[in-house]
């Protein structure tokens, strides 16, 4: 297979998709390797789909793919152990189309994406590991594959190897990932009649919500989960620092939190009967700005999860991933027009542009974030119970009148957390997210 | 937390190609995990329950339902004693939904 290529692509995830697209739809000659027996059979995600950064790869990409339900309604749950005090954005608007979000099921839609890629003209490999890099001296000039004669050369490999990063990290280019940098989550999808999630969500055809969750469901951890309506399924899952879960004194196992949360008195109702017909494991980048690696060299970028590019903070990552690949795509294109070789001076300008793009403008905005909650489980135990206690408290009708219900509430706060303690608590979000 | 988990029946639910004798994560020395590992936070951070504790300290560790996350890996990086590369092409943990 001593073949050629202008490019090659590892992965076939949304970023790997969406820079194999890009290239071959200019004309490039691309080669993407897949170790899954087809594209989206390794790749996991919640899954929420943000067209905005699909439509700029492929415009009328509602015509054919396979989406589950446009969401209209955001749920927001903070929830002790019995109880969650929650805000709901539900809005009309988002029933116009075209529509800004979507649930998708991740091993129908990479199977989709992938097929776009094959008619733009690249060629894709499955079932093909790629070992490692091929290096000429410190220049990537192809990949080794675990086939028999499986050295393929390029002039520019895109890394788009998932979240491990195995290809860079092996070359040296970063070293091992932290656990305090990656979030380990699992979920279940769960089969349902359409019509039962229709009712029980309270919408119609083709409408979804999704349903964001922090509180006592991680056990003091740093993490949150998540319920999303697929067209006739459900997606639950629970994510964690991987660094917390490493050193919880419960010991507790991922999956044993993701059914204690299917146990709770307030999701339990939703997902009753459920069919559950998959478990997947996962790990999301979630160290942020200070993590992202270098992401470009002679003959190599990085796209995608791969490079870190996750915006923890409000759950995206395929889009960042999508973004990442298509202008790493653009970079080279624009590069090869030039005649430029493919070395680090000229793969810089990926670079400029994801700094110049909401890709890492939100990545710095939230810089702070993971270190302001790495300092203050609080946010993640000792809160969410208090809020639901105060709910409670104002809430129960009993006789109590209501100013002694206030002071209640606010002893309570400050009987769990001093004054300074609230105000620290307070300033570090506000510092973090401003 | 009285919630009786079986990984097992989860994991029963997943399609996989199993690379039968090629195992893709290895222990690289097991003496290591029994002797100067106090948490082996492997045996229950693992999402499929890969690895258990045995009585008598040891750690084994059986791939075939790996969901190939990479959590132990990295959870190991004081001791880097886990041998960890993807299932050989088209190997390993097939998901039908992810």
């Amino acid at each position: 297979m001593r073949e050629r290529f202008d490019a090659i692509v590892v992965g076939a995830g949304p970023a790997g998709n969406a820079a194999a697209y890009t290239m071959a739809k200019a004309g490039l000659k691309v080669l993407q390797i897949e170790r899954g027996e087809y594209p989206g059979s390794k790749n996991v995600q919640g899954a929420i789909l943000y067209s905005d950064a699909l439509e700029r790869i492929i415009p009328d990409f509602r015509e054919d793919a396979p989406l589950e339900r446009h969401i209209i309604e955001q749920r927001l749950w903070v929830l002790d152990d019995r109880s969650f005090v929650g805000t709901h954005f539900r809005s009309d608007d988002y029933n116009k189309p075209p529509f800004n979000r979507y649930t998708i099921i991740r091993a129908q839609f990479d199977r989709w994406f992938s097929q776009k890629v094959r008619e733009a003209g690249a060629m894709l490999i499955c079932e093909t590991t790629v070992e490692h890099l091929l290096m000429d001296g410190q220049r990537v000039v192809g990949v080794r594959c675990d086939r028999a004669g499986g050295d393929v050369m390029a002039d520019v490999v895109v890394l788009a190897d998932g979240v491990n990063s195995t290809l860079a990290r092996k070359a040296g280019f970063h070293p091992e990932i932290q656990a305090q940098n990656v979030a380990l989550a699992v979920k279940e999808i769960l089969f349902l009649p359409e019509e039962t999630i229709r009712s029980r969500f309270n919408v119609g055809e083709d409408e979804g919500v999704v349903i964001e969750m922090v509180g006592k469901i991680t056990d003091g951890l740093v993490g949150t989960g998540f319920l999303y309506t697929n067209k006739e399924s459900l997606t639950i899952g629970v994510g964690c620092i991987l660094d917390d879960f490493k050193n919880n004194p419960k010991r507790t196992a991922p999956y044993a939190m993701l059914d204690r949360m299917k146990q709770h008195p307030s999701i339990a109702p939703l997902i009753e009967g459920g069919e559950m017909k998959e478990y997947c494991a996962h790990l999301i980048p979630e160290g942020g700005f200070f993590a992202v690696p270098r992401v470009h060299g002679d003959g190599w970028l990085i796209v995608g999860d791969s490079g870190g590019f996750v915006n923890a903070a409000h759950r995206e990552g395929s889009n960042l991933a999508m973004t990442t690949g298509r202008l790493a795509a653009e970079t080279i294109i624009e590069a090869r027009a030039a005649g430029k070789p493919m070395n680090a001076a000229t793969l810089k300008s990926y670079k400029a542009r994801i700094d110049d793009s909401f890709v890492m403008k939100d990545l710095h905005k939230y810089r702070h974030l993971p270190q302001a909650l790495e300092r203050s489980p609080q946010f993640f135990s000792a809160y969410p119970e208090l809020v639901n206690r105060a709910a409670q408290t104002l809430f129960t009708v009993d006789g109590v009148d209501k100013q002694s219900k206030e002071r209640e509430i606010r002893s309570s706060f400050r009987a769990s957390r001093s004054l300074t303690g609230l105000m620290t608590d307070a300033f570090r979000l506000w510092r973090a997210t401003r | 937390m009285n919630v009786e988990v079986n990984v097992e029946e989860k994991l029963y639910q997943n399609r996989y190609r199993i690379d039968a004798g090629r195992p893709h994560i290895r222990i690289k020395q097991p003496d290591l995990c029994k002797n100067d590992c106090k948490s082996q936070a492997c045996t229950f951070v693992c999402p499929a329950g890969c690895y258990k504790a045995e009585g008598n300290r040891a750690v084994t560790l059986i791939t075939d339902g790996c969901l190939e996350c990479g959590s132990c890996r990295i959870i190991c990086h004081d001791h880097a004693n886990v041998d960890w590369e993807y299932p050989r092409g088209g190997h390993g943990v097939l998901f039908k939904f992810g």
